[in-house]
């Protein structure tokens, strides 16, 4: 995403000078040919260790995070969940990401999402918010969605929308990392790194199961994260994207991270014993070349 | 003036009057989600010491109920010192004093109107005897509260978030580097955490503002004539200590009569303590020091009740026959069959009788998704919480309601008991979900269903979409023995209007037993 641009085209309006009901217009540098992703596999029990082991073959957070950006995490919040239920991001993750990020110089780091259940209320049970408040760093900001802040954003590349609204702090940061949980889904089959943009627009979520695979390739035609971590720490196996059976749940300790949403997406099924074909998002991305699908053309690098 | 006297009386008296009702709004404020599962604050407390509403509650089930233990704190203070409650504790009356205050035009006379709190008092009480609750509906904080809750709350944070959604949304944006603090400021201190709407919100409004209104009749008009719980605390005063001397206007003097907020004066300047709220102002104004309140254990003459042997008696007749009104009510017959009740909430008989309509849970509910009946159960049933799950669903982890409810209609439930409670059954209208209707994909409800092992299951099936194709489609069903009736399914349903999925009642069928 060209972010200058962006914000370019966000201050003229707030300045008055574009008095008609703005449409942002944002064009990823979508590539020509996809280049050959490093992904990156790290398995371990204790979760900082796992963070920082599985960034390591990417460069590390050094590599994403410069001095003095804006870094947005965007973990799974969605649900009134426990960790342990594994419907939501596993606060530990989230925090040793934070604190990654932080260590690179990063001036703020924003962790936000948009919930389906009572926006306190996941914030609270899962975990997140009190294990960031932990951390006692003012750089760090997790807040609840400000609902003035979803703009509309013109989806130029899309194949079946071309409108949506999307929140400014993801699209104005200077890094976005895109934390998922990995998790059963029975609708899109399951949800991944791709299915994790929900957490950032605005409008009517549920108008997008209807054709939810290019859906959601086309919303991430828009926001393309700099880095994604796909949190398989534990797996919820059935009954997501909630569960709440703690027998659903397989805990495998392990961290999948790449810089191409869709290898880590198309990877993570493998969790499953499932194949990236079975994923529409997984698919319809990958057809638009907005990553890499098949698992042979991955530089895969066990951690 | 003594300076000593002058301050030892009326401030002590003003600045008790404003801290209740800053206990009064603060415990209003704390009627909320408290970042964790237990809000730890007694928010329902003025409904607890109530003994208007703890004996109405009490006389209608007829059990003794240990959550109105702090009634004891009130009428012991009633006892010794008479209705002291109506001038240093009452947060309606400390704000019917202020609104007094700030009125130009102060009333003058004293108007014919005769005092029907004792009658207002009676009729419920005995309608409670006899099986029907009406206290929330004359009781001056449920009148207060409903009226902060549904309309004077939400228009006071709909105006100030109004305004500075405007400056931030219209504004240039340095004007927001400075509106912003502020904002975020008065969100994390004043203003409640949302937005919340309500059914019919004048009503509760019309209410609330007519007891102002009468304050331009007269000072106190509401306390004097209409309350009653003062008509309740003034019975019980019979007996206190606490009392006024002299007993009559000095025939010289008479200055203090005018200052009586409650009228305690009667027409041969007789005073009745029954009436005095120990206010102490007349003790303060007296020119020649006369007045004097002062302790004495014994009285000879208990004071009787301020009411005529035949307005009792008719009283008591008619509150006797408004039970048999209501039951005769057809709308018990046919029940609405969307009137979801609050998780925990009692059988609907019981939970009509005991549901006090203070509006505690509407206030919390996190989700604003329980509102104030109107008259889908009857009249009776106004006020009353239901769940309209299209504004907002009962979340599943959340028993907040049950915590506030101050007399037990809605049970206080474990996190598991909220699991497994059943407030109603969802229901498919295939005409219009999308699966069935137009063949498109869809299964938002299923992937809201908070049940552990989903309420809503699917079938694949083969259709033909739009253009002739074979596709596979998920179509939606319930399981009725896991459904719940949270109502998230149709709270999220993506269909415009009306849901393709609605909880229904679950226990349909009349459900008065007399």
């Amino acid at each position: 995403m060209d972010r200058r641009e962006f914000l370019q085209q966000f201050s003229m309006v707030s300045a008055g000078a574009i008095m008609a009901a703005p449409i942002f217009n944002i064009i990823p540098p979508v590539l020509a040919k996809i280049v050959q992703p490093n992904l990156s596999v790290g398995i371990d029990k204790d979760y900082k260790t796992l963070v920082k082991k599985t960034l390591a073959p990417l460069g590390g957070m050094d590599a994403f995070v410069k001095k003095g950006d804006r870094v947005v995490v965007k973990p799974n919040i969605g649900w009134d969940r426990t960790p342990e239920q594994a419907a939501n991001t596993h606060p530990q993750v989230v925090k040793a990401i934070v604190e990654l990020a932080l260590t690179s110089g990063a001036s703020k780091v924003q962790v936000f999402d948009r919930t389906c259940n009572s926006d306190r209320l996941c914030y609270t049970n899962s975990g997140i918010q009190n294990a960031l408040a932990s951390i006692n760093d003012s750089r760090v900001v997790c807040e609840f969605i400000d609902k003035r802040k979803f703009i509309p954003v013109a989806i130029k590349k899309g194949k079946s929308l071309n409108e949506w609204s999307f929140y400014k702090d993801a699209l104005a940061a200077d890094c976005y990392i895109n934390v998922p949980v990995a998790k059963h889904h029975r609708l899109a089959g399951l949800t991944l790194g791709l299915k994790n943009v929900m957490g950032i627009i605005g409008g009517e979520r549920g108008r997008l199961h209807t054709n939810i695979g290019q859906y959601l390739a086309d919303l991430c035609t828009v926001i393309k994260p700099d880095l994604t971590v796909i949190d398989a720490t534990r797996i919820l196996l059935n009954n997501g994207p909630q569960g709440g059976n703690l027998s659903d749940v397989k805990t495998i300790h392990t961290l999948i991270a790449t810089t191409d949403v869709v290898a880590a997406d198309a990877y993570a099924t493998t969790l499953f014993g499932k194949k990236p074909e079975d994923i529409s998002s997984t698919k319809a991305a990958y057809a638009m070349s907005l990553g890499e699908m098949q698992l042979n053309q991955m530089n895969i690098i066990k951690a | 003036m003594n300076i000593s006297r002058w301050f030892k009386t009326i401030h002590i008296r003003r600045i008790s009057q404003i801290c209740f009702l800053f206990l009064f709004l603060f415990l209003f404020r704390k009627t909320d989600y408290p970042g964790r599962e237990i809000i730890g604050y007694p928010v329902n407390l003025f409904f607890c010491w109530n003994p208007f509403i703890a004996l109405s509650v009490m006389l209608i089930t007829q059990t003794l109920m240990i959550i109105f233990i702090p009634v004891l704190f009130v009428i012991g203070l009633t006892l010794i010192f008479g209705r002291v409650f109506c001038s240093w504790i009452c947060p309606m009356g400390c704000l019917l004093d202020i609104f007094q205050r700030l009125l130009s035009a102060k009333p003058e006379k004293k108007v014919a109107f005769p005092e029907i709190n004792n009658h207002i008092m009676i009729v419920s009480l005995i309608a409670a005897l006899f099986g029907l609750q009406l206290a929330g509906y004359v009781d001056p904080f449920a009148i207060l509260f409903r009226g902060l809750a549904f309309v004077i709350d939400p228009v006071l944070n709909i105006s100030v978030t109004g305004f500075f959604d405007y400056l931030y949304l219209n504004g240039p944006e340095w004007f927001s580097a400075v509106s912003e603090p502020v904002y975020q400021f008065l969100k994390k201190t004043l203003l409640p955490y949302q937005r919340t709407i309500f059914v019919s919100t004048g009503i509760s409004f019309v209410i609330l503002f007519s007891v102002f209104l009468l304050e331009m009749i007269e000072r106190r008009f509401w306390c004097k004539k209409m309350c009653p719980l003062g008509a309740l605390l003034s019975f019980i005063s019979r007996f206190s200590m606490f009392r006024r001397f002299p007993k009559k206007l000095c025939t010289t003097c008479e200055s203090c009569e005018p200052h009586c907020r409650m009228g305690a004066f009667g027409d041969q300047g007789h005073h009745f303590d029954s009436q005095c709220s120990r206010c102490l102002e007349c003790y303060q104004i007296c020119p020649q020091d006369r007045v004097k309140f002062t302790f004495k254990l014994f009285h000879k003459k208990g004071m009787s009740l301020n009411i005529s042997r035949r307005h009792f008696v008719g009283s008591t007749i008619f509150g006797a026959a408004l039970p048999f009104i209501n039951a005769v009510d057809a709308q018990h017959k046919i029940p609405h069959p969307y009137l979801l009740r609050p998780p925990g909430a009692l059988k609907e008989k019981q939970f009509q009788d005991v549901c006090i309509r203070c509006g505690e849970c509407m206030k919390v509910c996190i989700t604003n998704a329980l509102q104030p009946t109107l008259f889908e159960t009857g009249w009776t049933g106004l006020f009353s919480p239901r769940l309209i799950p299209r504004l907002g669903y009962c979340e599943f982890n959340c028993n907040l309601c049950g915590q506030v409810c101050p007399t037990g209609a809605i049970q206080r439930l474990s996190r598991d008991q909220k699991h497994h409670t059943v407030i109603g059954k969802a229901v498919f209208d295939k005409n219009r979900c999308l699966p069935y209707a137009k063949h498109t994909p869809c299964i938002v409800c299923e992937e809201h269903c908070p049940v552990y092992n989903k309420a809503i299951q699917y079938e694949t099936v083969f259709v033909k979409d739009k253009n002739g194709q074979n596709i596979e489609i998920k179509q939606p069903y319930v399981v009725e023995d896991r459904c719940i009736g949270c109502g998230i399914c149709e709270n999220k349903c993506p269909l415009p209007g009306e849901s393709a999925i609605r909880v229904r009642r679950e226990r349909l069928g009349s459900h008065l037993n007399y």
